[in-house]
């Protein structure tokens, strides 16, 4: 296991009663990446998210965040080592306003210095005009982007973000990657399932396709684009 | 310890809570709410049946039809005025409402009944000799009259198309709109059932066991016990586990006393929602 | 300052009631505080972690078996209160770890189960609790205990309000929310969840205690009544879950609706219990206070206003963009040192 990949998915299996999800697979992510994973439905993405970042315990093989095994840490710790996760269908605290939902999170943070690193988020997403919504009150795009605000509070080492292009008008897309490109130049390695190919194509550094519960192709954007399972996995 | 008596009793009791238990339970399969006030359904069929049968002298086959019917008119009432708003908001708001619906029912019963107790001693009494013991006849009646509607119930929930329709609307509503099922028409359907269930069952009930506006509660709870125990959802688990329990209570409330007897149904119902919360059918409890 | 002074004034005039006022009136308060307390200490697990349940009673019977048993055996009223609440928590401890795993509305019968249990044990249990009986003990003076409940309400209360501008009381909204998320972002629910579950059983288990001190008798009825369950959950409901002013409110609503009810029509008082609670769920599921606010109703204060005021102070004041990633471990971090323009 070499030291530039701070995240490492070794020979993961899990099934759900008969169903089989993830049949053996393995993926090696690299510091400072953008590493994508996709795949039709049902190939297994979203499970071994989930798996990652610790709401689901796998049923054989191993998840190491920095050379440390993940088994038996509880989401909450697994995101206060450095991981922080956007979900598919945001999550926000309903009842809390946008500023809340930020400060919630910020774990060790004083309110004042909570405020501030919650105020500088916005700004930089460009959503400041939100703070104090109420998070039912938001539209989906404005969810997205406080989900990302709202990972980005806990200071993460490295990103996991579930669909963050999901069902957003392509305007909307650019900026999130743009936005995302701004954080990977700090140093933030982003990891995430998608299925808006246009994107992950362009952007990604290193690609994983799955399907059917395994890892079927692995490479740049080039490479998956002339890949011949892929192409019938999924076209 | 007189072993077969008090299986035998406790299989008896244990009837009853079977059609308790899965007319509460078809309620929470189908529509997802815990009905708080089945216990009180069950109160005022037996106290309607005291005032048909004591007060006015119909003969007990006239309360077997017309209070479950009775039943199931006031819990078509209940459904049109308050269930049907909130069944698909979160559990605990039904939970509320229909423990509010409870309060207002025995509330109502305690006006018209008044809160003392009343018997029906005339009907059923006496005992029967089956297989060398001595059984109540009142207890075996309700055993079988119970058993017959539960397994009708379970009968009509398989094998017709009606009972299909209500099945699929429990585990598939959107499945069940596409093919052309009123939603609504099947959850009122459905709840007119389950009260008239819990009407019979306190029809059967009040010729063995005194009547009075609270005995909801404590019959009530007891059913919750059994679906828990069987598992939310699951029919035959209802039926299997509310024999189970009746056999249980009675032998606890032989060794310790009626009241610590009563308790054991609880401690049981807790020990299965810590080490199984799924029950022996169910489905998932935990958080 | 004019809420401060408001605040003293009351404080005052609830402190001098018993000197000028007969023992109806102060002991319709002490019933009142009592069912304040109640409902405050609901609102922590119901209201703001979003645990609720149907089981509350058990602690306030626990507790007020526990005092009688105490004071019985010759415990200073004062001590035993504070043992039975003391018992009622570690009660709670025991059984949070095992009840708070169940999803809510098992949960919530869970807890309905337990106190049964527990009236079943005092019913049963003879030799300790007098069973149906029941335990009498000496009455302690009435002007005590409307003090003693007094200072229990008020505890809650600034309790309540400090948890409700702190970081703490965000998180347990979080969990009330979308306990999963907020665990996945760091929020240590497990431990939140039995805390609040143990801080909502502490008082009531005073207040038992204080209950069986003001009627200088108590039995297995009175102490785990499911009626005090349903018009505590009521009273929190209507008032507003969650906030610091809905259970007073709710609590003052109830107990005068009870008291004018109760006196008029002492047969339907009951039903009508359960009808006001049935106009909040339907119409009003998140009660009055919250309902005020989110319509923004001048008389109520912006719930969790601090950190508003701090984003107002803060927006003035123009600081330089910052990272919001932690370089990676291990050495060389990619990316430049200066941050980047905010726009492309």
């Amino acid at each position: 296991m070499m030291q530039e990949d701070v995240l490492v998915v070794e020979d993961v299996r899990k099934s759900f009663g008969g169903r089989v999800a993830l049949d053996g697979a393995s993926l090696r992510i690299a510091r400072g990446s953008i590493t994508g994973v996709i795949g039709p439905n049902g190939s297994g993405k979203s499970t071994l998210f989930n798996i990652v970042a610790g709401t689901l315990p796998p049923d054989a093989g191993r998840v190491l965040f920095d050379g440390k095994d993940l088994a038996h840490t509880s989401p909450a710790e697994i995101c206060r080592r450095g991981l922080g996760r956007t979900f598919q269908i945001s999550r926000l605290f309903s009842e809390l306003t946008v500023l809340e939902n930020l400060v919630v999170v910020a774990h060790g943070l004083s309110d004042a210095d909570a405020v501030q690193r919650a105020l500088e988020l916005l700004d930089f997403l460009e959503i400041s005009a939100l703070r104090d919504k109420w998070g039912a009150e938001l539209s989906y795009g404005q969810r997205k982007l406080v989900e990302i605000a709202r990972a980005l509070m806990l200071a993460p080492r490295v990103m996991l973000l579930d669909e963050p292009f999901a069902g957003i008008n392509p305007r909307l897309q650019n900026r999130i990657v743009e936005h995302l490109q701004a954080l990977r130049t700090q140093g933030l390695t982003l990891f995430f399932i998608d299925h808006e190919m246009r994107i992950v194509l362009e952007i990604c550094d290193d690609l994983y396709v799955l399907a059917e519960g395994q890892v079927i192709a692995h490479g740049d954007a080039a490479a998956i684009r002339a890949d011949e399972r892929v192409k019938e996995a999924y076209f | 310890m007189p072993f077969v008596e008090l299986f035998i009793a406790g299989i008896l009791l244990g009837g009853l809570y079977a059609l308790m238990a899965c007319g509460l339970n078809l309620v929470f399969g189908v529509m997802r709410v815990i009905n708080f006030a089945h216990g009180d359904l069950l109160a005022v069929g037996a106290l309607t049946t005291v005032s048909l049968v004591a007060g006015m002298h119909l003969p007990y086959i006239a309360a077997l039809i017309l209070v479950p019917l009775l039943t199931a008119a006031i819990g078509l009432l209940m459904q049109w005025l308050v269930i049907r708003r909130i069944a698909d908001g979160p559990m605990i708001m039904s939970l509320l409402a229909t423990f509010a619906l409870s309060t207002i029912i025995v509330n109502i019963s305690i006006l018209i009944w008044g809160g003392g107790y009343r018997g029906l001693p005339t009907v059923l009494g006496g005992s029967i000799a089956v297989a060398g013991l001595d059984i109540p006849l009142s207890r075996l009646v309700s055993f079988l009259v119970a058993m017959a509607a539960t397994l009708g119930v379970w009968w009509f929930l398989q094998a017709t198309r009606y009972g299909k329709a209500i099945r699929s609307v429990s585990q598939a509503p959107e499945l069940a709109v596409i093919s052309g099922i009123s939603i609504n028409q099947v959850r009122n359907v459905t709840f007119a059932l389950g009260a008239a269930m819990a009407g019979l069952a306190g029809v059967l009930l009040a010729p063995t066991f005194a009547s009075d506006p609270q005995l909801g509660a404590r019959f009530g709870i007891k059913a919750f016990a059994v679906i828990i125990v069987g598992g939310m959802g699951s029919y035959p688990g209802a039926m299997l586990a509310a024999l189970m329990m009746g056999v249980l209570e009675v032998f606890a409330g032989y060794l310790y006393g009626q009241v610590l007897g009563s308790a054991t149904v609880f401690l049981a119902m807790l020990v299965v929602l810590v080490f199984r919360p799924r029950g022996i059918f169910g489905m998932g409890a935990r958080a | 300052m004019k809420s401060a002074l408001l605040i003293a004034v009351v404080l005052l005039a609830a402190a001098s009631i018993p000197l000028y006022a007969g023992s109806y009136p102060v002991s319709f308060l002490v019933q009142t505080f009592i069912f304040i307390g109640l409902a405050y200490s609901w609102n922590l697990i119901g209201g703001y972690a979003g645990y609720t349940h149907f089981g509350q009673v058990t602690f306030f019977g626990l507790g007020a078996y526990v005092g009688a048993i105490s004071i019985g055996n010759g415990v200073p009223w004062l001590w035993a209160t504070l043992l039975a609440a003391l018992f009622a928590a570690v009660c709670a401890a025991l059984l949070g770890g095992i009840m708070l795993r169940l999803k809510g509305p098992f949960f919530a019968i869970g807890m309905f189960g337990i106190a049964r249990v527990c009236e079943s044990l005092a019913l049963g249990l003879d030799n300790i609790t007098q069973g149906g009986t029941g335990l009498y003990l000496t009455a302690v003076d009435l002007e005590r205990v409307y003090y003693a409940a007094g200072a229990v309400v008020l505890i809650l209360l600034i309790a309540t309000w400090r948890l409700d501008s702190s970081r703490l009381g965000l998180q347990l909204l979080s969990i009330r929310e979308d306990e999963t998320a907020a665990a996945a972002l760091g929020v240590r629910t497990t431990r939140l969840k039995i805390g609040t579950f143990i801080a909502s059983a502490f008082m009531p288990g005073a207040l038992g205690s204080l209950y069986a001190c003001y009627l200088g008798y108590i039995d297995p009825t009175t102490a785990f009544a499911p009626m005090t369950e349903l018009t505590v959950i009521a009273m929190v409901l209507l008032g507003g879950m969650g906030t610091v002013l809905g259970p007073l409110v709710g609590a003052l609503a109830l107990s005068v609706v009870n008291e004018v009810l109760w006196a008029r029509l002492p047969e339907i008082y009951l039903a009508l219990v359960g009808v006001i609670i049935l106009i909040a769920v339907l119409f009003m599921p998140r009660g009055i206070v919250n309902f005020a606010q989110r319509r923004a109703w001048s008389w109520v204060p912006t719930p969790r206003g601090h950190l508003r005021r701090l984003a107002e102070r803060r927006g003035k004041v123009n600081p330089p963009p910052k990272r919001f990633a932690r370089p990676a471990q291990g050495g060389n971090a990619g990316g430049p040192a200066e941050p980047d323009p905010r726009r492309p």
